[in-house]
């Protein structure tokens, strides 16, 4: 299923289909005016907040997208270059004095270039390192920034200088930062589009279809990997340092935690990753489920359980996300398929079988016989 | 198919964020600033989560508060109501909620919330909005550091003035019976750290040698190296800044490794009232700073602790009380000012006469600095004969103080 | 520095490698037998250690006794875990929605013991908590020294059980070649489960002695499961004499330095020995092939 899904691509952007293509920009146009017009709409600067906040995630669930959603490999770790692009761009700002924007575009070229060796340890063997190695990042972030006070400003954290003067009050920063996360937004949505496009973007979905098969293909899977992961750190770090200019505030606990990373997956997850725009669906769903649970539930620790077990759902029920899932259940109900499960057992067989060809795993089989037994 | 779903996709994004706006801004303006009806005040705490311990006892301090003052004919003639919100010890939450609370839900007043670490994000958007902001619990230094001008501790000392007191009383001591050698560990936290350094700026001026210097980080459960490192120091005195649980860890692990110093001071583990049941009989002669005990005799604090332990069943904590004072500051500035709503103008003269003025609360009087910081020391107290007793300052002890302490 | 620090230093990192050998052990296993990160392993720790300090507070009981039931009650859950949850994910990208999937079972403990027991730092009053006993100037702590043994019973238990029993050789069989050993006959999804199982009564064993000696509180599973990862690293993935040996030169090592760097920065070293092993040597110190696909 995900092999022919992913030819596809390729086959319809070569036929050029007009309908289509109408069909898509529209949708596009409508999201672009929903978009401009919100600021207007929200009725009051808390509304205005709580978009900014979505805005932003919906960038860095669309910068960790590029390493989940092209090569399947899942980092839980995103928040060390959303934080350290904050961290960067506010250091550059107090020790240097260069203007802010200027500082958080270096910022996230910087966190690039870290995330270079970053990328050849963790990348260099498969998947179990690189969740490693993201984890392991985070937390030894966390260690460094809360004690190296006399650079970071330690746990006391960094207050961060306001990118515009006093006479932009609270509400109006508020439009000109969901403005901005907007326009960062569409630079990373046009990023991700002309990837999935190109020649590199195959060769990236061929890995994360079977690594081994792209391998032997010729595809050079270890500097695909980096490339891409580095891209992905480049534009989560933007994506921070825009944060962290209209939050104003840094502390390492909230900037390196492993909770802002996992939200970034869950996010991507939910909405699909395969798609450009799935990482932007599931940072609206889930921003907004946010806010509703804390009005509606408030105070309780029940809002971890819920992240668990709806995180634990995606995985297990809908690991394509929402929109898959969505067709399988209409496929469910048309008449010639009787039960979801036969359809699922179809995919598991496809599946197991794909993958047994050179890899085999064994457990492909016991899988199966799980479901029909 | 594939460009289909795309669309599809944006159409669902557009469709759920239509429903999102739709739905968020349902429950506007609940009741503005029409100077009739109740007063709102809005406060974030840390219901969840790292803070949530200290975060309820600030809880129960508020509402205690609020119910106080409804009792007696409320403020300015209206009744007050509390309008509190979950921020799950979060930053990012903390500033949303100030937002939600004073730009959806129309408070007329804010307080502050818990923890050092929430008070500055919190303080910024109280500014950005021109609210006055009095908090129980942003003790270190560099809160006062930022430059807001709204904001106000509510409590007698910064976190680095709490040892003061203990700071004179060694000074003062006899060459003979003087530690010359001290050990300080203290937690990675602005607070926690903000006492130990405090102490320790003194004591090094008054030529008392420092010998180990340990930070932890807030995690920190193993504590059997930095034992280590101030046993084998064999330091006069041991000083920790420490929050509670930390304290506790750090005891039991001096005490396995024999060590014996003459003088202990953690700061607001002693104070705990599960501190005794942790530590068991080796508490004798510990020492801690506290900005508030039940038997002070300031004129407001008998009606607090009578009030309170009515309705608790139990003594106040510091954290009840700096809660209550929070709320005895911003009424007697109300009260003063005469108005209470979320206009700039009033918020205004609401922060220019606490600047100008002293107020009489539950841990004395209170007047502060243009930073907000107040101008006083914390009481020292130790427990003698297994119960904490304040010790220093002299004019207010119930006890003696004991030095050298006794073994753990 | 004088001469006894360092051999205190030294006793103590022993101490605390012996508890995270045992550990690390647990979560090589689950790599082993299934190519699964369990990041819930240090979760199920703490939960351990919440069932020690509930039961002790119920009960006034010493909480050792809690392992009767916990150990065999968290080799089920493994084992229910294993063929209800992880053999539902689909073979090709088993590893990384293990990882999600464990991730959110951590989640749903830490969440849930929050809901129950609060945010509060919880400790088990032991009336031998601060005795200890001097050997050649070094002080052992009673408490770290029960803790250090039970973490060496359960390790030594394990290698006979790996190595002397039917169900010990179709662990490893499973864990070299899981293709040939299904060919000889070996149920290998059982085996599975079994391994998960054992993995989790790890847990069980190192809850308990944890709680013996520390504070516990929901979040803290977080400050364990970076260094038991950076551990079964070092030591090669899937390699459970490798997990133990790196987990004592890594504990060794912290402990050694925490007397000139201080708490803070010496436990970056299990993140810097990561970094390192993968750039240099990425199969690890006693990994074998499986280690280096993965």
């Amino acid at each position: 299923m995900r092999n022919d899904s992913s030819r596809t691509v390729v086959a319809s952007s070569a036929a050029g289909w007009p309908r289509a293509r109408v069909a898509k920009l529209t949708g596009l146009l409508a999201l672009v005016v929903f978009v401009v017009a919100f600021p207007r709409m929200a009725a009051d600067p808390f509304i205005l907040s709580v978009g900014v906040i979505i805005m932003s995630y919906a960038v860095l669930a669309t910068s960790w997208n590029f390493v989940g959603g092209f090569t399947g490999y899942i980092s839980l770790g995103h928040a060390s270059y959303s934080g350290l692009g904050g961290y960067a761009t506010v250091l550059l700002i107090l020790h240097t004095g260069v203007n802010p924007w200027l500082a958080m575009f270096l910022g996230g070229v910087i966190v690039a270039l870290l995330a270079i060796p970053i990328g050849i340890a963790s990348l260099r063997v498969r998947g179990a390192s690189f969740v490693i190695v993201s984890i392991a990042l985070v937390l030894i972030l966390l260690l460094v920034f809360q004690s190296w006070g006399s650079f970071t400003g330690g746990s006391n954290g960094l207050r961060v200088p306001r990118p515009f003067g006093d006479e932009v009050l609270r509400p109006e920063q508020h439009e000109r930062f969901f403005y901005l996360h907007a326009v960062l937004l569409a630079i990373a949505v046009l990023c991700w589009w002309l990837i999935d496009r190109s020649r590199f973007g195959t060769g990236l979905k061929a890995i994360r279809e079977d690594e081994d098969k792209a391998q032997s293909l010729g595809v050079p899977t270890f500097a695909y990997k980096l490339v891409v992961f580095v891209i992905s750190a480049f534009f989560t770090a933007l994506g921070g340092g825009m944060y962290a200019l209209w939050f104003g505030f840094l502390d390492p606990i909230f900037q390196f935690s492993i909770l802002t990373g996992s939200y970034m997956v869950l996010m991507s997850l939910l909405g699909g990753i395969r798609n450009v725009f799935g990482p932007i669906l599931g940072a609206v769903i889930v921003g907004y489920a946010m806010e509703f649970f804390k009005a509606q539930y408030g105070d309780t620790q029940i809002h971890l359980v819920a992240l668990g077990v709806l995180l634990g759902i995606v995985v297990l029920f809908m690991p394509d996300g929402i929109l898959p899932a969505l067709r399988g259940l209409v496929i469910r109900f048309r008449p010639q398929a009787t039960s979801i499960r036969e359809v699922t057992q179809e995919e598991l067989t496809r599946d197991a079988t794909g993958s047994r060809e050179e890899s085999a795993t064994d457990r492909g089989t016991g899988t199966k016989e799980e479901v029909s037994g | 198919m594939t460009t289909s779903k795309n669309f599809r996709i944006g159409a669902l994004v557009a469709a759920a964020a239509l429903t999102l706006s739709g739905c968020l801004s349902g429950s506007t303006g609940a009741s503005g600033d029409d100077g009739e009806g109740p007063i709102q005040i809005g406060i974030s705490l840390p219901l969840t989560g790292d803070f949530s311990e200290p975060g309820k006892g600030v809880q129960r301090g508020y509402e205690a508060w609020a119910a106080h003052v409804n009792q007696n004919g409320g403020l300015l003639g209206r009744q007050v109501e509390l309008n509190i919100l979950d921020d799950q010890s979060n930053a990012d939450r903390v500033a949303t909620d100030y937002e939600k609370l004073i730009n959806q839900d129309g408070v007329d007043l804010v307080f502050g919330p818990f923890s050092t670490r929430l008070v500055v994000p919190a303080a910024q958007v109280a500014q950005d909005y021109g609210f006055l902001f009095v908090e129980p619990a942003g003790a270190a230094e560099e809160v006062f550091e930022q430059g807001f001008d709204n904001l106000f501790y509510a409590a007698p000392a910064i976190a680095e003035d709490h040892y003061n007191h203990l700071a004179d009383e060694i000074t003062a001591l006899p060459p003979n019976q003087r530690p010359k050698t001290a050990a300080y560990a203290a937690m990675d936290d602005p607070f926690a750290q903000g006492t130990a350094y405090g102490l320790k700026n003194k004591l090094q001026d008054a030529g008392i040698r420092t010998v180990v210097d340990e930070v932890y980080p807030p995690n920190t459960t193993d504590f059997g190296s930095i034992a280590a490192k101030i046993a084998d120091s064999r330091a006069d005195i041991v000083v920790g800044g420490t929050q509670y649980q930390d304290a506790v860890n750090l005891i039991v692990a001096l005490r396995q490794l024999g060590y014996q110093p003459d003088m202990a001071a953690f700061s607001t583990a002693p104070t705990n009232p599960e501190f005794p049941r942790a530590i068991g009989r080796q508490t004798e002669g510990i020492l801690s700073p506290t900005g508030y005990t039940p038997e002070a005799k300031f004129p407001t604090n008998r009606e607090f602790v009578e009030f309170y332990t009515e309705r608790h069943g139990n003594e106040p904590n510091e954290d009840e009380a700096n809660a209550w004072t929070t709320g005895q500051v911003v009424a007697a500035a109300v009260e003063a000012v005469g108005c209470a709503n979320p206009d700039p103008e009033c918020q205004q003269k609401l922060v220019d006469w606490l600047h100008n003025n002293e107020v009489d609360t539950v841990v004395g009087p209170l007047s502060w600095d243009k930073t907000g910081k107040p101008q006083g020391a914390h009481l020292i107290q130790q427990y003698v004969d297994g119960e904490i007793k304040i010790v220093l300052p002299d004019e207010t002890k119930e006890a003696d103080f004991i030095h050298p302490k006794p073994n753990w | 520095m004088t001469g006894s620090l360092l051999l205190q230093s030294l006793v103590l990192g022993v101490l605390l490698g012996g508890l995270y050998a045992l550990l690390a052990a647990g979560l090589t296993l689950y790599f082993g037998v299934m190519r699964v990160v369990m990041i819930a392993h240090s979760a199920f720790l703490i939960l351990a250690a919440y069932l020690a300090w509930y039961f002790s507070q119920q009960t006034g009981l010493d909480p050792l006794l809690s392992l009767v039931f916990t150990v065999p009650l968290f080799f089920g859950v493994g084992v229910v875990m294993q063929r209800l949850l992880i053999s539902r994910l689909r073979p090709a990208t088993l590893t990384m929605m293990s990882v999600l999937l464990t991730f959110s079972v951590a989640l749903v403990i830490e969440g849930t013991l929050g809901f129950l027991f609060g945010g509060t730092h919880r400790r088990i009053q032991l009336p031998y908590a601060g005795t200890s006993f001097e050997i050649f100037g070094a002080n052992i702590a009673l408490v770290k020294l029960i803790a250090f043994g039970l973490a060496a019973i359960a390790l030594a238990g394990l290698y006979v059980l790996l190595k002397f029993t039917p169900l010990g050789q179709a662990l490893r069989a499973t864990i070299q070649h899981p293709e040939a050993a299904q060919l000889v006959g070996i149920n290998t999804d059982r085996v599975a489960g079994y391994g998960f199982g054992l993995g989790l009564a790890t847990a069980a064993i190192g809850g308990t002695a944890l709680a013996l000696d520390s504070t516990i509180y929901p979040s803290l599973h977080w400050h364990w499961i970076g260094p038991l990862m950076a551990i079964i690293v070092v030591g090669g993935l899937g390699s459970i004499p490798g997990a133990a040996i790196a987990a004592m030169a890594l504990g060794l090592g912290q402990s050694l330095l925490q007397i000139p760097l201080g708490t803070t920065w010496a436990q970056t070293f299990f993140y810097l020995a990561l970094f390192a092993t993968l750039m240099l040597h990425p199969q690890g110190f006693f990994g074998d092939r499986l280690a280096q696909r993965f």
